[in-house]
């Protein structure tokens, strides 16, 4: 299992998706409105987030390889949410800034941030931060 | 009294699909074929939930739920909307034009559309 990357401190939930066919891209969106539940988003956010990770997972399976999607709840002082990252090794070499250019262009929308990080395996993460217009009925965590 | 869900969408077969699932979980379905009609059936008689299909005839679902949002006798009804577009375009479309959540009827449309019920209230945990 690969090592998962953030800039943030981690915290659960953690959960991972294998990605090898079609299938799967159904679990990731499954998987990942659980998670962004268990964090207290609410169904609208739950949706984009599923969408995010959904789209990545489609993303990886264009390139032919099985990869993994990550979920994982972040912190950041005292905001928290949730990051969806995958590695992408096949963007090993290309212009970061033409990566990131063309993932907010798809995928902006859904989520507050997309990063690359570029060493040591090119790994795609993208956050949404939890606050009180993002919350569910509960109050969420 | 079973609270009542104004279902709109077109295709007879997923209609009634989705009429089970409601059903099962003890409310009452009324269906609309297409936007207009869905339309008039949610300002004649609001019901408690609306779940709406993207891809009607006449007109989509995210005029209907935007109508529906602009209109004070509908704007509070909450809207899943429930489809085969499940793009980040499309998904952003339907949240932007108000409704309360966004499903691609997957496989785990059902599960997602009852958890969705709980959260919104319409159904107790």
């Amino acid at each position: 299992m690969s090592d998962v990357h953030s800039p943030y401190k981690m915290r659960p939930p953690v959960m991972q998706v294998r990605v090898e066919d079609s299938m799967d891209i159904m679990i990731v969106r499954d998987t990942t409105r659980r998670a962004a539940g268990l964090l207290g988003f609410s169904p609208a956010h739950r949706a984009q987030l599923a969408t995010a990770a959904a789209t990545l997972a489609e993303l990886v399976l264009k390139t032919g390889e099985a990869h993994t999607v990550h979920l994982n709840g972040v912190v950041d002082n005292i905001r928290h949410g949730l990051q969806i990252s995958s590695e992408t090794p096949w963007l090993a070499g290309r212009s970061a800034n033409n990566v990131l250019i063309a993932l907010k262009s798809k995928m902006g929308d859904l989520v507050d941030e997309i990063l690359l990080e570029e060493t040591p395996t090119p790994t795609i993460m993208m956050i949404m931060w939890l606050d009180d217009t993002r919350s569910d009925s509960q109050g969420g965590t | 009294m079973a609270l009542e869900v104004l279902l709109v969408e077109d295709s007879k077969t997923q209609a009634a699909q989705i009429k089970e699932t409601l059903e099962s979980v003890g409310l009452r379905v009324r269906i609309a074929y297409d936007g207009p009609d869905g339309l008039r059936e949610a300002i004649a008689n609001p019901p408690a939930l609306i779940v709406l299909d993207v891809k009607l005839p006449t007109m989509d679902g995210f005029q209907v739920c935007r109508r529906l949002k602009r209109n004070p006798a509908t704007q509070d009804i909450p809207v899943i909307m429930l489809t085969e577009k499940a793009g980040p375009k499309a998904t952003m479309s339907g949240l932007r034009a108000g409704a309360d959540d966004y499903i691609p009827k997957d496989i785990f449309a059902s599960e997602h559309l009852i958890d969705t019920l709980h959260e919104l209230g319409i159904l107790e945990d």
